[in-house]
């Protein structure tokens, strides 16, 4: 297996090369260069138009403030959650299990799309509430820096908890205890050792959310854009998609700064997860959390949780549940009960795009993430067993998309497809997710691989199992599950995807996504919750699905 | 089956570095015997091993099994592993967690495509010799350390090798069990009467269970015997040193005779009854095991080999004591029963026995 794997990977070196680097090459080439159809002539036109424009500024000082802003809320309430989790008695410990699942579960679009239905000032439910209750004008404004950070730091919470919760519980309790028993108080010990020892891995999250929120494309556009805040991921769109004209050569200047800042800032990150490993003591032998006793806060703090638990998952699914019922936007009670229909959903069905959306998309998300895990079976197989200096290029080249934010990779293979017969056809889309999207499979495939310890495929082949019989008795069974979980995470990605459809999509391969996100630029509330709803069905009967064949071959052998 | 081993080399290379796993290896392991491989660990014990089941192949040389050239440099062949028809016992026994202990027993059978009845037969009669009858359903991660043992052992023996291989197969079980293990295997080999190759860094393992042992050092093999001839006549300071406690003192032969050896050294003259082919005037080392140690409590004591000193150290292990005694410079361990009465600090005499003095080359 070592020696057909070594063969493999100069192909794959040229596949996962391909995917990953194409779009930056294009980017960079097509920076230079004046309209799609001008490509190769050089020029620094497209440059000096978008830096010098006067709105710039303003863009860059929004994007500075909704990235840091986002990082600041969704470590802290990390810091929160995790410390609640493994250093207090706080009851219902499940809930920081199914808060860090979260982002399998609701995709980023309608979560901003429940809170701009509960908060927008014209008619949020919250806002028609208080308005109810004799508050004038519109209370809240969701459609503000202020509403755009909270959002997004709600949904980037999950990451930065699975950053932080398990330096938190990998801690070594004798640093706080040593404290304590110099005479320290609780609070004390909390701010002047847990904290300070914890720095890398809250660098490390801050860092991470600060990537993820400027590769953001949901919710700047759903919140952002009625509100006119932009940043440079809806500005490379506006670029792109709104005006007389899109300028795809001045989207890849601006795009060139957004991937700049990403890749220095996935560098800082993995410098950052390496130090930590000189802070954070794992103590194996006799670990023992002290637990501190929260007393009489103790349920006031599980409400708090229950609350977080029940704004991340429960009430996004609620609100979109509850306005695809009803005939347009109105405060719960007896009349909007008495005037519920299934309309929306009759015309959402009955939409020709719409329906093509839920083909394509069904089709990206199975077929996609298939392709996507075959792919990542034969890279990973490379990176694990065969230890040369090609496998170690092709594990940098293959986790390098990781920080590549979505709308600048699509502008990216925009150049590319526009050359080739694949621009406007779904295999566009299908190429753009799996050179995206590739970690996400390849991330559990590789720990699968590292599990299987060699001895039972050298058993097998001493047990007179050839290299094929191996294979298919011993490895692939025991892969199962990491291939089940990859294939998973990248079905339900591909689903939902957003940033790099909102640019590859056009008419005839519209995405889910895209067709929620134009319904929300023309307020058809009801239909995208009903289109909405849907999508959170497709991707959860993909999981329960593939999750039971998984479990089904796993117990065979 | 023989095994036969000529002139095999492997080396490794590590970061730009070349590491000698094996040196120019020559073993003949004979037909029907518990063949230990023995050594530290980094010795290459393993790499022969892996050699011989055909998970590696050595750099030179070659390997045959019986009457097949399985491997030779020279003649470029190089037999797979699966083809080899042998069974081997894994460090981490390789019980394969997706199967229960039928599937993983009856794999080899499975593997050469034999028929569901004979499967089933031979299964269960592996399974009856390992005592593990009515296990068949139960799934592989439901076992306990001794029975996944045996389990690897069940289906190293299901399709009748003509040899068997074990790498470290008591390393991860616990002291207790390990005792029992291994004379169970023991009485499980000599039933068979099938050859067996034996790797461990233990030992008290290799001299228990081993018809024949090979000592390795740094991938070369250093000495082969007897259990008995590698404990008690040993004349390398490694092999005397790896195996066992033992005392070396330094010293030159002062006479030779039909009734042995007389070595003077810093503590006196030593009279080894042992015949060797030193020379007087010869600087040697002498060996000697602190078991053979005899203490005379009263302080008196006569005949050769008789010294006396001071008791440095006394520590009570259980079933005897184990003591340090300094006769001038030089501190030599000894071991008495630990009911005696000694006590740390005391004046006592010691006396070799001539027979267990063993003359070590320099």
């Amino acid at each position: 297996m070592q020696k057909t794997s070594a063969a493999l990977t100069p192909g794959l070196i040229a596949i996962v090369g391909f995917l990953t680097l194409c779009p930056v090459v294009m980017l960079i080439l097509g920076s230079f260069s004046g309209e799609l159809g001008a490509f190769g002539a050089f020029t620094l036109d497209k440059y000096v138009a978008a830096y010098t424009d006067p709105a710039f500024a303003e863009i860059l000082v929004s994007t500075v403030i909704f990235t840091l802003g986002s990082a600041l809320v969704a470590t802290g309430l990390a810091l929160f959650l995790a410390y609640l989790n493994t250093r207090t008695n706080i009851p219902g410990k499940f809930m920081f299990g199914v808060i860090s699942l979260i982002p399998m579960m609701v995709p980023h679009i309608l979560f901003a799309v429940s809170w701009v239905l509960l908060l927008n000032p014209s008619n949020g439910m919250i806002n028609l509430f208080l308005r109810q209750l004799g508050l004038e004008g519109a209370a809240l404004n969701i459609y503000s820096l202020t509403g755009m950070i909270l959002v997004e730091g709600l949904l980037d919470l999950p990451i930065a908890y699975l950053v932080i919760a398990p330096a938190m519980s990998a801690f070594d309790v004798a640093l706080e205890e040593s404290s304590r028993v110099c005479g320290a108080s609780n609070a004390r010990t909390l701010f002047r050792v847990t904290l300070p020892v914890l720095r890398p891995a809250i660098l490390a999250a801050l860092t991470l959310v600060i990537v993820r929120s400027l590769a953001s494309f949901a919710v700047p556009s759903v919140i952002g854009m009625p509100g006119r805040i932009y940043v440079l991921a809806t500005h490379i769109y506006s670029i792109v998609a709104t005006g007389y004209a899109a300028d795809y050569g001045m989207a890849a200047a601006v795009g060139m700064s957004a991937l700049a800042a990403s890749i220095t800032l996935i560098v800082l990150y993995r410098r950052l997860t390496r130090e930590g490993e000189k802070y954070v003591t794992i103590s194996s032998r006799g670990y023992r959390p002290s637990v501190i006793d929260l007393k009489g806060a103790r349920y006031p703090l599980f409400a708090v949780v229950a609350l977080i638990s029940f704004v991340l998952i429960v009430l996004p699914i609620l609100v979109l549940f509850y306005t695809s019922l009803v005939p347009y936007v109105m405060t719960p009670g007896a009349k909007a009960f008495a005037a519920m229909s299934w309309r929306h959903w009759v015309t959402v069905l009955k939409d020709p795009v719409s329906l093509l959306a839920l083909k394509n998309s069904l089709f990206l998300g199975v077929g996609g993430a298939t392709l996507g895990i075959l792919l990542s079976f034969f890279v990973a197989c490379v990176i694990v067993k065969v230890r040369t200096k090609a496998s170690g290029l092709l594990e940098s080249l293959s986790f390098l998309s990781f920080s590549f934010p979505g709308i600048v990779v699509g502008i990216g293979f925009m150049w590319f497809f526009v050359q080739t017969p694949l621009y406007s056809t779904i295999w566009a889309l299908l190429i753009g997710y799996i050179a995206t999207y590739l970690p996400y499979g390849l991330r559990p495939l590789t720990s699968a691989f590292v599990q299987i310890h060699s001895h039972l495929e050298e058993s097998s082949r001493v047990c007179g199992g050839g290299p094929l019989y191996t294979m298919r008795r011993i490895v692939l069974p025991l892969l199962v599950p990491g291939i089940a979980s990859g294939w998973i995470l990248m079905a339900t990605m591909f689903v939902r995807e957003l940033s790099l459809s909102v640019v590859l999509s056009r008419p005839g391969t519209e995405v889910l996504a895209v067709q929620i996100l134009r319904f929300a630029e023309d307020g058809l509330w009801g239909r995208l919750s009903a289109l909405g709803i849907l999508m959170i069905f497709i991707s959860t009967a993909l999981v329960v699905i593939a999750d039971g064949i998984a479990k089904r071959l796993s117990r065979r052998g | 089956m023989e095994i036969r081993v000529r002139n095999v080399s492997k080396f490794y290379y590590s970061e730009g570095k070349r590491i000698e796993a094996l040196v120019d290896v020559n073993l003949v392991i004979p037909s029907n015997r518990i063949f230990t491989l023995l050594g530290p660990s980094g010795c290459g014990k393993t790499t022969l091993l892996r050699c011989i089941v055909g998970l590696e192949s050595p750099d030179s040389g070659e390997i045959a099994i019986g009457d097949e050239v399985v491997f030779s440099a020279e003649k470029g062949i190089f037999v797979p592993p699966d083809r080899r028809g042998l069974g081997m016992v894994f460090q981490t026994y390789a019980i394969w967690p997706h199967m229960n202990v039928f599937d993983n027993v009856a794999y080899p059978l499975q593997a050469r495509n034999e028929r569901q009845e004979e499967i089933a037969r031979k299964v269960a009669r592996a399974l009856h010799f390992v005592q593990l009858d009515g296990f068949e359903k139960r799934p592989a991660t439901k076992l306990s350390g001794g029975q996944q043992q045996r389990v690897a052992l069940a289906r190293a023996l299901v399709a009748e090798p003509k040899v068997i291989l074990f790498d470290e197969p008591l390393s991860n079980l616990d002291a207790k069990l390990r005792e029992e293990t291994r004379k169970e295997l023991r009485r499980f080999l000599t039933e068979l009467r099938i050859t067996a190759v034996y790797v461990t860094h233990d030992q008290i393992e290799a001299l228990a269970l081993s018809d024949d042992i090979a000592v390795m050092r740094n991938g070369r093999i250093v000495e082969t015997g007897t259990p008995r001839e590698i404990y008690f006549d040993s004349d390398r300071q490694f092999v005397a040193d790896f195996i066992g406690h033992a005392n070396f003192i330094p010293g030159t032969v002062a006479a030779t005779g039909e009734s042995g050896t007389r070595v003077d050294s810093a503590i006196g003259p030593i009279a080894c009854a042992k015949k060797t082919g030193a020379a007087p005037g010869q600087a040697v080392t002498v060996c000697i095991r602190p078991e053979f140690i005899h203490v005379h409590t009263d302080g008196r004591g006569d005949g050769e080999n008789v010294f006396r000193g001071k008791v440095e150290s006394l520590v009570f292990v259980g079933d005897a004591c184990e003591g340090e005694i300094r006769i001038g410079e030089t501190v030599l361990l000894f071991r008495i029963d630990p009911t005696a009465a000694v006590r740390e600090g005391e004046e006592i005499a010691l006396q070799f026995d001539p027979r267990h003095c063993t003359i070590l080359m320099s």
